[in-house]
């Protein structure tokens, strides 16, 4: 299968980001024979709808689940719509590498639906402006 | 040389500032929240209408407004602000994705093969349509705020309202002022009571004024947002006032006098505390109509004169 993870860097040994749609690299894992691929994230600067636009990115990629530390109700919507499989809970402090290993053990459990608390139809915010009105 | 490589950011702003009526318009701002810009708006055209004169009176604080209350006048006449939706026309759709690049807000998004859909926050302002090739996007509308005309003899109270927890609030403050552009008729003066900030919101209800009246009061906050307000009517080229709300607290008085010479404006007028003022805002009658002799009244009144002098005659 083909696994999409939030990577701080581009090659297998970087360390995971946490952030769904402003990571700064996508890699594209192939999770049977360990090739993989990394795509930066153009939607990393993105004033609002990251998530949206980094969901895009990843359809277009042609990937079958996203590994990520969390995905926001946007982002987690676009992903549905699109049939792609959503896996959270991966940690910074770990490698993508050991994240996909993790990952084929069976660590992190499907998500169904957008993280708590969140509020509906929205993101965090966490880009650096809010794009003028 | 083209007309074009000849405009420059003066041209600009003049247009920005450009309006449909030749009535004088008259604009109550302040940087700060609590100032009392509502108070001075409300009681400012109550002193006109007590001279004769006829009165057009926009709230446009959309977020809250309350001027209505303060001169106890129900809303009337409301109509609907509604902003554009994008609406996908499956068979026209030839999946480009222009839409999708061209939104600023990234609210759209495509999965395989499929037509477009909207997922986040649309705010309503049609690029998409404006690059589709194959007119695949149709309008679909969302209500997103109402404005009021409210009719009291020689008062025409115009209310803009925002339903609360939708983010284009721009698009309620530009609908009032349409409105109050083509319904606002014989009236002799438009006053324009803004939010506080000196954000889009306030640009936008500032837009077009001949001069603008930053309330104020004696306090650091109220020196701080001074400045920003007034830097802001500098921008936008607006003739600019200073009016000191609770003038005689005890405070930053000569921080907000620092801040005047430094933009070079006038305070043109104060307002003292008075429990006069208080009881009638209370009560939501306007001061001035309530206790025409008090001394807030008086400073009110007296600005009204200065204000009929520069613009009324």
């Amino acid at each position: 299968m083909k696994l999409c993870i939030t990577s701080a860097g581009k090659d297998i040994e970087s360390k995971i980001d946490e952030r769904f749609g402003r990571s700064p690299y996508f890699l594209f894992v192939d999770t049977d024979t360990m090739d993989f691929k990394a795509v930066p994230n153009t939607a990393e600067t993105a004033g609002r709808g990251a998530g949206i636009r980094a969901v895009q990115l990843i359809v277009d990629n042609e990937a079958d689940a996203v590994l990520t530390g969390v995905v926001g109700p946007n982002a987690f919507e676009a992903l549905k719509a699109a049939k792609v499989n959503v896996y959270e809970g991966a940690s910074e402090l770990d490698t993508v590498k050991n994240a996909v290993e993790g990952f084929k053990k069976g660590d992190f459990k499907e998500v169904s639906c957008p993280a708590e608390g969140h509020g509906s139809g929205r993101g965090r915010g966490r880009g650096g402006f809010r794009g003028g009105r | 040389m083209t007309e074009r490589d000849t405009i420059g950011i003066n041209d600009v702003i003049a247009a920005m500032n450009e309006t449909p009526v030749s009535i004088p318009i008259i604009g109550i701002t302040g940087g700060k929240g609590g100032v009392g810009k509502s108070t001075v708006a409300v009681n400012l055209a109550e002193a006109f209408v007590q001279k004769g004169y006829k009165v057009s009176l926009v709230d446009a604080d959309v977020d809250a407004p309350d001027d209505h209350l303060l001169l106890n006048i129900p809303l009337k006449n409301s109509e609907d602000v509604v902003i554009t939706q994008p609406l996908f026309i499956d068979d026209k759709c030839t999946r480009c994705r222009r839409c999708i690049t061209v939104c600023r807000v990234n609210a759209l998004f495509q999965p395989k093969n499929h037509i477009p859909v909207l997922i986040g926050d649309c705010n309503g302002c049609e690029a998409c349509i404006l690059v589709c090739p194959s007119d695949a996007i149709a309008r679909n509308k969302k209500l997103v705020g109402k404005t009021f005309m409210s009719k009291n003899k020689n008062l025409k109270l115009f209310t803009g309202e925002l339903i609360p927890g939708i983010e284009e609030s721009s698009f309620v403050v530009n609908a009032l002022k349409e409105r109050v552009f083509k319904e606002a008729g014989e009236s002799d003066i438009i006053i324009i009571d803004t939010s506080p900030g000196a954000h889009c919101n306030v640009m936008n209800a500032l837009k077009g004024s001949d001069h603008a009246y930053a309330v104020t009061e004696p306090t650091p906050l109220g020196a701080h947002d001074l400045e920003r307000i007034l830097k802001l009517l500098s921008i936008m080229q607006i003739k600019a006032n200073i009016i000191l709300n609770r003038s005689d607290l005890p405070g930053a008085r000569e921080k907000i006098q620092s801040v005047a010479e430094n933009y070079n404006v006038e305070i043109s007028g104060e307002i003292a505390m008075d429990d006069l003022l208080v009881r009638s805002y209370v009560k939501g009658i306007p001061v001035v109509r309530m206790y025409p002799g008090a001394k807030s009244s008086q400073a009110i009144i007296k600005l009204s004169q200065k204000i009929a002098a520069m613009h009324l005659s």
